[in-house]
């Protein structure tokens, strides 16, 4: 064997020792997460059905009885309603540090975002306990909850608004302004239609994220039973995530915990079709 | 013919006083007087003067980082930041009534790239007008600026397509038209060519004349060709100043300042 042969075999043998080391490393990060949701599945399976999913449990089952759709609309309502309490600020945010805000301010208000997304939502949580539901009397509701979800998703909504306002080239808006157009309008006409289909991206991953959002709502927004449909913003809702939380701490009660992996299963689905949605969204149509 | 006239004859031709074309306006619709900008720290513009007459084509010429794109951007309000004066029509346009805005329908700009807005054809030429109404009632307008813009006959069939299908340089003609719809009465071309291929070029540069006979044109370029074909007036900039601002013939074949014939020779300019 030559010198070269020898040189070329050695190199071969680093890369692929190389290339084994790397995969050692991330198998697990693919597996792991593979492994859990086959086994969330697997447990769930003998649990889902339409009953479980289209059934309520009629204001006294405590979880007993099998149906998870009143917890479904309930997740479906905060989220919904936390992310249009937050969308308008969010944008006016996005708008202000695109538009008006100095330097020093821009990077005020990105810090801020930042650190504000780091926040345990917890704390979120019984700030919303103390000042929505015990200050202004709001009690534990529909709407204390929505609010309270809202500021946790208001840093994420914010981000991503902010960086979908930052990608637009400043050519194209003063292709707008040379054309004498005001600021309004350059937003209106030019910026919005621009980027619509990333903000709603945006919206979509902020959905996912107050879906699985647990511990802000434990205080604020939710009971356990006794409610099937809340009567109005003041009222309290059952939702999915504390449901799996109230069941899960039943675990002697194999009826129960089975339950508990069906309402996961579905919770980590609806997650997963809004993270689906908002991947698939901007390839759906670009600019 | 550029061969030509970059002769020695440039180097050798006696100087018959600085400025002495535009001395010689006195109906000048735009007035530039000590007009100076700073970015970052660093004078782009030094105390430029210069006035335009009513109609016609004004060339500005020069080297790269001379100013010239600052300069349409500050006519245009673009850049704010400047000090000196600008008028239009003897209106300061820092008084502009309406503000910044308002004078940038009176002063349209069209940039080197072509930026068409992600919609049709029809709508990016009818998107600097007020009011949907009026959006949707300018067909005669749409048809009219597209004819002056040179682009009519090769998308007359097509005005409902995506204005991104449209090459390059239709684009940067359908970006003329946006710009002629909101009658504009000045208009400020920075490198309108720039990259084109000569047939773009040359349909661009005839709508250019065609609109020079109604309006005055201010066009930023780096071909002295062209400059030479626009006829008009030619302004030479270097290093943020007037050098010198002529009459097209007179500037080609008689420049009065030794940059300007150093440059015209040998495209580079020692103005420090």
């Amino acid at each position: 064997m030559s010198v070269l042969q020898q040189q070329y075999r050695n190199m071969l043998n680093r890369y692929t020792h190389g290339k084994a080391l790397v995969l050692l490393l991330a198998l697990p990060a693919l597996l792991i997460p593979t492994m859990v949701l086959c086994y969330i599945f697997w447990q769930a399976a003998p649990v889902l059905d339409w009953n479980f999913l289209f059934g309520t449990a009629d204001g006294i089952g405590f979880g007993v009885t099998e149906g998870i759709f009143s917890q479904l609309v309930g997740s479906l309502l905060l989220a919904t309603m936390a992310c249009l309490i937050a969308t308008p600020f969010a944008l006016g945010t996005a708008l202000y540090y695109r538009t008006f805000a100095t330097p020093w301010q821009q990077q005020l208000l990105s810090a801020l975002f930042n650190m504000l997304q780091g926040i345990p939502p917890i704390v979120f949580g019984l700030c919303g306990l103390v000042v929505l539901v015990n200050l202004f009397s709001w009690g534990v509701s529909l709407l204390s909850g929505a609010v309270v979800l809202a500021v946790v998703v208001l840093p994420l909504l914010a981000l991503n608004t902010l960086a979908t306002l930052e990608r637009i080239p400043n050519e194209y808006s003063e292709a707008g302004s040379a054309l004498g157009l005001t600021k309004g309008a350059i937003i209106l006409r030019l910026w919005l239609p621009r980027s619509w289909r990333q903000l709603l991206t945006g919206l979509l991953l902020a959905m996912a994220r107050a879906l699985s959002e647990t511990a802000p709502i434990m205080f604020t927004a939710t009971v356990f039973s006794g409610v099937v449909w809340p009567d109005s913003i003041f009222s309290p809702v059952t939702t999915l995530q504390t449901h799996i939380f109230y069941l899960a701490q039943e675990g002697n009660d194999p009826l129960l915990i089975s339950i508990a992996w069906g309402s996961a299963a579905v919770l980590v689905l609806l997650v997963a079709f809004f993270a689906l949605l908002a991947r698939l969204l901007p390839k759906s149509g670009g600019n | 013919m550029v061969a030509d006239l970059r002769h020695d004859d440039f180097l050798q031709a006696e100087p018959a006083g600085p400025l002495e074309s535009s001395q010689n306006q006195p109906s000048a619709v735009l007035t530039v007087e000590k007009l100076a900008l700073s970015l970052a720290g660093k004078e782009i513009l030094q105390q430029v003067d210069f006035s335009l007459s009513a109609i016609g084509v004004t060339s500005v010429i020069g080297p790269s980082g001379a100013g010239k794109s600052s300069l349409l951007r500050c006519l245009n309000g673009l850049e704010s930041g400047w000090t000196g004066g600008v008028k239009i029509d003897g209106n300061d346009i820092r008084q502009w009534p309406g503000g910044w805005d308002q004078l940038r329908r009176h002063v349209g700009l069209i940039a080197q790239k072509p930026l068409v807005f992600n919609t049709s054809i029809r709508a990016n030429v009818c998107f600097g007008l007020h009011g949907w109404r009026q959006r949707r009632r300018a067909d005669g307008l749409v048809k009219a600026s597209l004819q002056q813009a040179a682009l009519w006959d090769e998308v007359a069939d097509r005005l409902d397509a995506a204005a991104t299908t449209l090459s390059v340089g239709q684009q940067q003609r359908l970006c003329i038209a946006r710009a002629i719809a909101i009658k504009p009465k000045i208009l400020l071309l920075d490198e309108p060519t720039a990259s084109l291929d000569p047939l773009s070029k040359q349909l661009i540069e005839q709508s250019m004349l065609q609109l020079a006979q109604q309006i005055p044109l201010i066009c930023v370029t780096h071909d002295l060709e062209q400059a030479q074909r626009l006829k008009g007036q030619v302004i030479f900039m270097c290093d943020g100043r007037v050098i010198e601002q002529a009459a097209s013939d007179q500037f080609f074949r008689q420049p009065q300042q030794i940059e300007t014939r150093e440059f015209l020779r040998w495209s580079v300019c020692d103005c420090d």
